[in-house]
């Protein structure tokens, strides 16, 4: 095959003769002959791969592929290309001109020699180029054996030459047309000959573009233009930036994850040029060119250069512990979204097919990997927020594989978790299948299950019971999940398949019900498959599937009459309620040291005990910031309890306003000369010293809390003046000089009496008298409750709450989701807190 | 008006109904997909106060 390049070249028809050229000089004797053109008229298409639009534009490039090769070797800037309105075409450069001079061994000049001998060319000799992208002695041939015409002009030492030629033969002789001083490089022209192209085949000024646009790509900073004057359509293409360039040009309408990364370096005479970057998208596009030949197929640079990248981020994955979960990335999500244009030099290139389409020279693919991983590992390691982007989508794609492999694997393995009737094999079904009166329970608890499926209405109630599976992560920490058979059961008994979630008309029952324990484990519980369902069944709740129920908090026994109490609210209220019957609160001695005792009852008492408790909520709050109590009321003698406390430098102030503060703070930064580094962190301690934190230098800085619950504060002490109580009354006295206190108040209800340190004690105490002669019982788990009580509290339509997710709802659940199980310890720690600060309490705060 | 951020990539988005929104709350179907290939490889987790009857295990994974 004449296709095969210049090594193997088997139409050597003699012994080449030697080069001589030396320090890259182009005289004629750097070109050797090798056998004549005429066969190529007659075997066209072995040449140019065919007579159609591609092979048209072939003849066209392997004209430009000579001048980029003379820019190559650095004699070349700017090569024109223009479609003449007769149909021809002209190749341009302003590079070193084709010699003219005699061929020794033809007896003709060169410029002949290199149009019309084929075999013969400057490219087999690496003195004159030493890579080169054009056919190796066949290029120009083929143009001027299949043109009708040919005009060849050359500019060099000084003259203009120019020289016919029409179907590989030239049709005059060499002639001299005069002085170029200043001017150097060839002009080509040709009309590709009627008698072997088509009619309607001619040149599209689109392809030239595209074609033209990529090879000044690849040569960077080489100028190419291109006009077209049958149209008057002209571009020209330059590119400082090369293939790093192509490379944003490949990515113009996509979302790039970062700057294009530019590899350039020459290891054993093979130049390897990389640019890459990734996008949003899922594509792998690489481009490779060896000498500037696109190779559609790739060859051992594209092989060299995916070895690379699988290597340089998997190892920067691993080193920075990125692969969770046992993530296990293959070659393939390295490239998902990777544009990259990898261009090599190769001196004596050895191609696949005429067309160039693989690159097969054994020798690259290892030079390739080691200079793209080392330049890429090098890349990674100094742009951090580059490779953190990379590493996400790396991962992204890693886990979408594994999760559609895991999707398929789950719908495979369900059927051993399934029964015959494609239901899982726990589920207790209902005997109803009207969907409108049916009901799903998802029971999760140890014992719950069996609770539930013995008080239920098995006509149109199914339990599906479900076991979160607690793993131990660390010592001391404790996490739970729903593994892969409990996903599986709920998507079963559900009845929407995987793969398939958003089509609900197949759902089995009209109302699915969560049902949990009443802890905090429970409501974790809860929040997880609200997450669940959330994610991949929204529509359940959109269209109002989705229900919570409530099982009841406490179980009160008066008299062997049973009696079961929702929430918290109620039991609190009902207890006091029975507390304030006919109770009397006593005031023996009123602190001021008055000795006149006063008593509250009735309304009266049932109204200090609601002032009481809201106060107590705020009292609480300011207990939980870690403040005195005692100490912080007195703040209050003089005037309003202050709200804000400020830190400066450590040191505590008070104020009771906004403007006190800033008054303040105008006030310290004139006093120190300097500004205040206002800081949002409570300062570790306070200190009591006075003197600056850290450094002499450091500014001082400044920390301003808000306490807002001091407001209640405020206002519930407002109201106790008109029981003629005070802050005093809230904290516990004095002793004095060792003596216990005398007792202030007494709680008296019949015969009962009990004594009263403080008013703080009184909610509590009056709560306490109401729940004289009651068994409360707090239910934890839904287990503590036999299958008779859960129907009659939680199950029985008649009696039961329900309570309708909302979409909404699920929101919340699955934002709550993400902070519970957030990979940053630090928001979740704080999420808990904030909410400890909150909640009182934290067993059960609704759906 | 929903606005939502897809729970795997944390792409913002905005949509007048989820009938509009097959693909609600998340932003593709391979988002989609990645979640569940979360919750059937148990990667879901939420922290636990249950004592005593955690299963044996060395895992220490972190959660995605």
């Amino acid at each position: 095959m004449t296709a095969q390049p210049s090594a193997t070249e088997p139409v050597l028809a003699e012994t080449p003769v030697s080069a001589t050229a030396v320090n890259g000089a182009y005289n004629p004797d750097s070109v050797q002959i090798y056998k004549d053109a005429a066969h190529i008229r007659q075997r066209p298409g072995m040449y140019i791969g065919n007579l159609e639009s591609s092979g048209l534009h072939h003849l066209a490039y392997e004209l430009v592929y000579n001048s980029v090769d003379e820019a190559l070797a650095g004699h070349c800037t700017h090569i024109q290309v223009v479609v003449n309105v007769d149909g021809s075409l002209s190749v341009k450069d302003d590079g070193r001109g084709i010699p003219v001079e005699e061929h020794p061994e033809a007896k003709k000049p060169t410029l002949e020699v290199v149009l019309t001998t084929v075999g013969a060319g400057a490219k087999f000799d690496k003195a004159t180029y030493k890579v080169s992208a054009g056919l190796h002695g066949i290029g120009a041939k083929a143009v001027t054996a299949l043109s009708d015409w040919v005009e060849a002009e050359v500019r060099r030492d000084g003259h203009v030459y120019q020289m016919e030629f029409a179907r590989g033969k030239a049709t005059g002789p060499l002639q001299d047309l005069g002085l170029s001083p200043n001017q150097t490089g060839t002009r080509i022209t040709f009309h590709p000959d009627p008698e072997i192209f088509k009619k309607d085949v001619l040149f599209d000024y689109d392809t030239l573009e595209a074609r033209l646009r990529e090879l000044s790509f690849l040569n960077k900073g080489l100028h190419i233009s291109l006009a077209d004057e049958r149209t008057s359509k002209k571009e020209s293409f330059k590119y400082e930036g090369g293939i790093a360039d192509f490379v944003t040009y490949l990515n113009r309408s996509e979302e790039v994850l970062h700057k294009p990364i530019y590899i350039d370096k020459t290891q054993d005479e093979v130049r390897v040029e990389v640019a890459l970057q990734y996008t949003n998208g899922e594509e792998e596009r690489v481009r490779c060119y060896a000498n500037n030949a696109y190779n559609s197929m790739g060859g051992t640079h594209l092989v060299g250069f995916r070895t690379a990248l699988t290597r340089a981020l998997n190892g920067y994955g691993d080193k920075e512990n990125l692969f969770k979960n046992d993530l296990k990335p293959i070659g393939e999500d390295f490239r998902e979204g990777i544009t990259g244009v990898i261009s090599v030099q190769v001196p004596e290139p050895q191609f696949e097919a005429q067309t160039k389409v693989r690159l097969n020279n054994p020798e690259v693919e290892g030079i390739v990997t080691s200079v793209v991983l080392e330049a890429l590992g090098k890349y990674l390691e100094e742009n951090p927020k580059d490779a953190k982007r990379i590493m996400n989508k790396v991962i992204t794609a890693a886990e979408a594989r594994e999760a559609a492999a895991k999707a398929k694997k789950a719908l495979k393995d369900r059927k051993s978790v399934l029964n015959s009737g494609g239901l899982p094999g726990k589920l207790m079904d209902c005997t109803s299948r009207d969907r409108d009166e049916s009901e799903l329970f998802l029971v999760e608890g140890d014992s719950a299950g069996g609770s539930a499926e013995s008080g239920r209405d098995r006509m149109y109630q199914a339990i599906l019971p479900l076991r979160g599976k607690p793993l131990n992560v660390e010592k001391a920490r404790l996490e739970k999940l729903l593994d892969n058979t409990e996903i599986c059961a709920i998507i079963s008994a559900v009845g929407i398949d995987i793969g398939e979630e958003s089509d609900i008309t197949r759902l089995r029952y009209g109302k699915i019900v969560i049902l949990t324990d009443a802890d905090v484990d429970g409501q974790h519980i809860r929040t997880l498959l609200l997450t669940f369902f959330y994610r991949q069944m929204p529509k359940l709740i959109a269209d109002g599937h989705m229900f919570v129920a409530r099982p009841p908090l406490y179980k009160v026994t008066q008299r062997k009459q049973v009696r079961f109490v929702q929430t918290t609210e109620e039991m609190s209220r009902e207890l006091m309620t029975r507390g304030l019957d006919n109770t009397k609160l006593q005031v023996l001695v009123s602190p001021g040291g008055a000795t006149t005792a006063s008593s509250v009852e009735g309304e009266r008492l049932t109204r200090l005990v609601q002032v009481l408790d809201e106060l107590e909520g705020a009292l609480q709050i300011l207990e939980r910031r870690g403040l005195d109590l005692p100490r912080f009321l007195q703040r209050g003698t003089a005037g309003p309890l202050p709200v804000f406390r400020v830190h400066l430098n450590g040191v505590e102030h008070w104020f009771g306003t906004a403007a006190d503060v800033d008054a303040f703070r105008r006030q310290e930064q004139e006093r120190l000369g300097r500004e205040l580094v206002v800081t949002d962190e409570t300062p570790g301690q306070p200190r009591t010293n006075g003197h600056a934190n850290g450094a002499p230098d450091a500014a001082p800085t400044f920390f301003v809390q808000e306490l807002h619950e001091v407001h209640g504060v405020r206002r519930g002490l407002e109201k106790l003046k008109e029981f003629h109580l005070s802050a005093a009354d809230l904290v516990p006295q004095v002793r004095i000089a060792g003596r216990e206190p005398p007792p202030r108040y007494a709680l008296e209800n019949g015969d009962y009496r009990r004594l009263l340190p403080h008013m703080r004690d009184l909610v509590l105490e009056v709560r306490r008298l109401g729940e004289r002669g009651l068994t409360i019982t707090r239910f934890k788990g839904l287990g503590e409750m036999d299958p008779e009580e859960l129907w009659e509290t939680t199950l029985d339509p008649e009696k039961r709450t329900l309570l309708q997710v909302q979409l909404d709802d699920a929101f919340k659940a699955d934002e709550m989701f993400r902070t519970l199980m957030g990979e940053k310890v630090e928001p979740r720690r704080e999420f808990i807190q904030k909410h400890a600060l909150e909640v009182k309490d934290i067993d059960y705060h609704g759906a | 008006m929903i606005n939502v951020t897809c729970p795997v990539c944390g792409r913002k988005m905005q949509g007048q109904t989820i009938d509009e929104w097959p693909q609600f709350p998340m932003c593709s179907p391979r988002c989609r997909l990645i979640d569940l290939g979360r919750w059937l490889g148990g990667n879901y987790r939420i922290p636990s106060e249950s004592e005593g009857e955690a299963d044996e295990t060395t895992d220490n994974m972190e959660t995605p």
